[in-house]
C-alpha cells in the first residue's frame, strides 16, 4: 500500500514562505546598499555646493576670474548629473524601499540650488549657458517618458558639442516649495521644458542643431 | 509598495509554491516514480472502448488489448457511436473472431465519448472495468503494470502515461514533451492523493467505486475530468502508474488542437461549476484540487496580463524613442538604455523561470523512451518553453468566454 504523503503541501509552503523571506531580505538589504552609495555621493556634492554656493556670492562683492566661476559650476554639474544617472538606474531598480525616491528628490533640491546660485554668476559674466531641463519623474505616460528618453539624448549630444553649457535636468514633479516658485516665475505649464540661459522657454526640440541656435 | 508590484509578488510567489510541491515530492519520492505493485490476486477487467468513425485505428486497438498479458481481461467491449464509416463491420469481424471482444452499437449517435462508454458499462461484470479511445494502442504489458494498485482497497481509479505516436510536425513534438511533463507531474500528485483526472486512452476502475459515481457525466466535454473528481470526493484514492504506456495520437494542425484545447478548458470549468460546493470543504478535491486548479488559472491568467502588459509598454515605449530619434537625428540606442541593476523582482523572476526550466528538464530526463537526458532536442523543448506554453492563458480567455456563452460542443 502506498502511503500518502500530504506533509509535503505544508513542507514546500515553508520552504517557499523561508526563500521568499530570505529574497526581500536580501532585496532590502541590496536597495539599502545603493541607497547608502547614493547618499555617500549626495554627501560629497552637498560640500561641493555649499563651495559653489560661496563663490558666486564671492563674484558678487570681487572681482573673480569668470574662466574659474564657469569652469567650477560645469564640473560640478557634470559630476552630479553623473550621480544622478546612477542614482536613476537605481531607482528604476528599486522596488520595495522608498529611500531612492527620496535622494531623488535631495538630488532635484541640490540641482534646484545650483539653479539659483548660477542666477547672478551668470548674469555678470554671461560666458557660459545655463540649461534647465524640467521633465516628470513621475509620469507613467509612454509618450512622455519616450519624449524625455529623445530630449536627454539631444541635450547630452549638445553638451559634448559645446563645452559652455552648464546642463541641470530637474524632475519637477517633486513637490519642492522653491522649484515650484521658480517654475511658476517662467510660467511653465507643461513638462518637459527646457530653459536656456533663465530668459528662453522651449517646449519641444527638434535637433540638437536647432536647439543649440538658442545658445549665446 | 505599489499594487502591481504586491500583485506580481503574489503570482511569483504562488508559482514558486507550486514548483516547491512539485520539486519537494519529486526529491522525497524519486525512488518510487517508477515503482510498480504485484497485484495479490487477479482482478477481472473489462475495457470499455467508445468509438465514433475510428475504421482507420479501431482494429489496431482491439489487437492491442487482445496481445495484453493481463490474464485477468475478460471482456473488449467496443461501443460504436453509429459511425458513418465502417467502424461497426470492423468490430463485428473481431467479435466474430475472438470471443472475448463483444460488439455493441448505441439506438442513436449519443453526441460525444461519455454516452457511448456509459452505454458500454451496462454490460460490464468484471471486479475493475477499464475504459481505452479507439485511437490508443497500450503496450503489452500496461494493464498489468497498473492493476497492483488495486491491492489497496481504497484506490478506486488507476490511469496510465500517454506517449504521442505522431510526433511529425512543431505542434505534436511540442504536445509530446507536453504529454510527458503532464504525465510526470500527474504521479507526483498521485503521491499526495491529487490527481484530479484519469485519461481518456487508458484507465482503469474499481468497480464499486465506478458505480458509486453514476457513470460518466454526458453533458461535460471532459467526462475524464469529471469522472475523477466524483471519486476523489467519494473518499476513493486514485494512482497513475508510469510504466504502463499508452500510445495516442494528437492534433497535426492549429485548428484541431484549438478545437480540442477549448473541449478541454471548458470542460475543466463545467467540472469546477459543478463540484463548487466542495471547495475548500474536507478531503483533498477540495482541500487541494480545486484551490490548485483555480490557482493554475489565475496564475495563467495574470501571467498573461503580467506579460503583455510589459511587452506592450516597453514595444511601445521602443518605438515612439525610436521615432523621436530619427525625427531629432540622435542615436536611437544610448549607454543610458542599458542597466546593469537588476530588480529583486527580476531576480525572482529569473529563479522561477530556472527552476521551472529544471522541473521541465527532470520531467523529461525521468520520460525519455530513447536519446540523450531529455530524449528530445533543445529546439523542440525551447519551442515548447517559450511559444507553447504561452498559448494556455489566450486559450482559457476564450474558453471562458465560451462557457459564459453555453459552449457544449464536442
Amino acid at each position: 500500500m502506498l502511503k500518502s504523503k500530504k506533509n509535503v503541501i505544508w513542507e514546500a509552503l515553508v520552504v517557499t514562505v523561508a526563500i521568499f523571506l530570505a529574497g526581500l531580505f536580501f532585496g532590502v538589504l541590496m536597495e539599502q546598499g545603493n541607497s547608502a552609495k547614493i547618499s555617500n555621493l549626495y554627501l560629497q556634492s552637498e560640500i561641493s555646493l555649499a563651495d559653489a554656493m560661496a563663490t558666486s556670492r564671492l563674484t558678487e562683492d570681487f572681482n573673480f576670474n569668470c574662466n574659474e566661476i564657469k569652469q567650477s559650476n560645469i564640473d560640478f554639474a557634470n559630476r552630479i548629473y553623473e550621480e544622478a544617472k546612477l542614482l536613476e538606474k537605481y531607482e528604476e531598480s528599486g522596488e520595495l524601499t522608498s529611500g531612492m525616491s527620496l535622494l531623488h528628490k535631495k538630488y532635484s533640491l541640490l540641482r534646484t540650488l545650483l539653479w539659483t546660485s548660477n542666477q547672478k554668476s551668470l548674469n555678470r559674466c554671461n560666458n557660459y549657458n545655463l540649461v534647465v531641463y524640467l521633465y516628470e519623474s513621475q509620469n507613467e505616460d509612454t509618450a512622455v517618458k519616450a519624449k524625455q528618453n529623445v530630449w536627454s539624448k539631444i541635450l547630452l549630444d549638445m553638451k559634448m558639442e559645446n563645452n559652455d553649457i552648464l546642463l541641470l535636468p530637474i524632475a519637477a514633479d517633486q513637490n519642492l516649495t522653491s522649484l515650484d516658485l521658480l517654475i511658476d516665475e517662467h510660467g511653465i505649464t507643461n513638462f518637459p521644458a527646457l530653459i536656456i540661459n533663465n530668459d528662453k522657454v522651449l517646449y519641444s526640440l527638434e535637433s540638437v542643431e536647432s536647439t543649440q541656435a538658442f545658445l549665446d | 509598495m505599489e499594487f502591481l508590484v504586491i500583485l506580481y509578488f503574489a503570482y511569483t510567489f504562488i508559482a514558486f509554491y507550486f514548483l516547491m510541491i512539485y520539486v519537494m515530492i519529486y526529491f522525497q519520492n524519486r525512488k518510487e516514480i517508477y515503482e510498480t505493485i504485484k497485484p495479490d490476486k487477479i482482478r477481472t477487467l473489462s475495457m470499455v472502448i467508445p468509438c465514433f468513425n475510428e475504421a482507420k485505428s479501431i482494429g489496431k486497438n482491439i489487437e492491442a488489448f487482445l496481445v495484453s498479458d493481463y490474464k485477468g481481461l475478460k471482456k473488449l467491449i467496443v461501443v460504436d457511436d453509429c459511425s458513418t464509416d465502417n467502424s461497426y463491420e470492423i468490430i463485428k469481424q473481431y467479435a466474430k473472431k475472438y470471443p472475448q471482444v463483444i460488439a455493441l452499437r448505441t439506438p442513436k449517435n449519443t453526441g460525444r465519448a461519455a454516452g457511448a462508454k456509459n452505454f458500454g458499462i451496462k454490460y460490464v461484470k468484471t471486479e475493475l472495468i477499464g475504459f481505452s479511445d479507439a485511437d490508443s494502442l497500450p503496450n503489452k504489458n500496461a494493464i498489468s503494470k497498473m492493476v497492483g494498485f488495486f491491492n489497496d482497497p481504497k484506490v478506486g481509479g488507476v490511469t496510465s502515461r500517454v506517449f504521442v505516436n505522431n510526433s511529425t510536425n512543431y505542434l505534436t513534438k511540442a504536445q509530446a514533451i507536453e504529454y510527458k511533463i503532464i504525465a510526470f507531474t500527474r504521479k507526483l500528485l498521485g503521491f499526495i492523493e491529487s490527481i484530479y483526472v484519469t485519461n481518456g486512452p487508458l484507465s482503469i476502475y474499481r468497480k464499486t467505486a465506478f458505480d458509486q459515481t453514476g457513470g460518466f457525466d454526458e453533458k461535460n466535454l471532459t467526462e475524464d475530468i469529471e469522472l475523477t473528481w466524483n471519486i476523489v470526493s467519494k473518499d476513493w484514492k486514485v494512482h497513475m502508474s508510469i510504466p504502463a504506456i499508452v500510445r495516442s495520437y494528437v492534433p497535426k494542425t492549429v485548428k484541431a488542437w484549438f478545437h480540442q484545447r477549448i473541449r478541454w478548458n471548458v470542460g475543466g470549468i463545467q467540472t469546477v461549476a459543478k463540484y463548487r460546493s466542495k471547495f475548500l470543504e474536507t478531503g483533498m478535491l477540495g482541500l487541494f484540487i480545486m484551490p490548485f486548479f483555480i490557482l493554475s488559472w489565475f496564475l495563467g491568467l495574470t501571467g498573461l496580463v503580467f506579460l503583455s502588459y510589459r511587452l506592450g509598454r516597453y514595444f511601445m515605449m521602443k518605438f515612439l524613442v525610436a521615432k523621436y530619434s530619427v525625427a531629432a537625428q540622435v542615436a536611437l540606442v544610448s549607454m543610458n538604455d542599458f542597466s546593469l541593476n537588476p530588480s529583486v523582482l527580476f531576480i525572482f523572476g529569473i529563479a522561477l523561470f530556472s527552476l521551472g526550466m529544471a522541473y521541465t528538464f527532470i520531467a523529461l530526463s525521468y520520460s525519455r523512451e530513447r536519446g540523450f537526458i531529455t530524449g528530445h532536442p533543445l529546439r523542440d523543448i525551447f519551442i515548447y518553453s517559450f511559444f507553447y506554453l504561452l498559448m494556455y492563458p489566450p486559450l482559457l480567455i476564450v474558453s471562458f468566454y465560451k462557457y459564459l456563452r453555453g459552449y457544449n460542443t464536442w
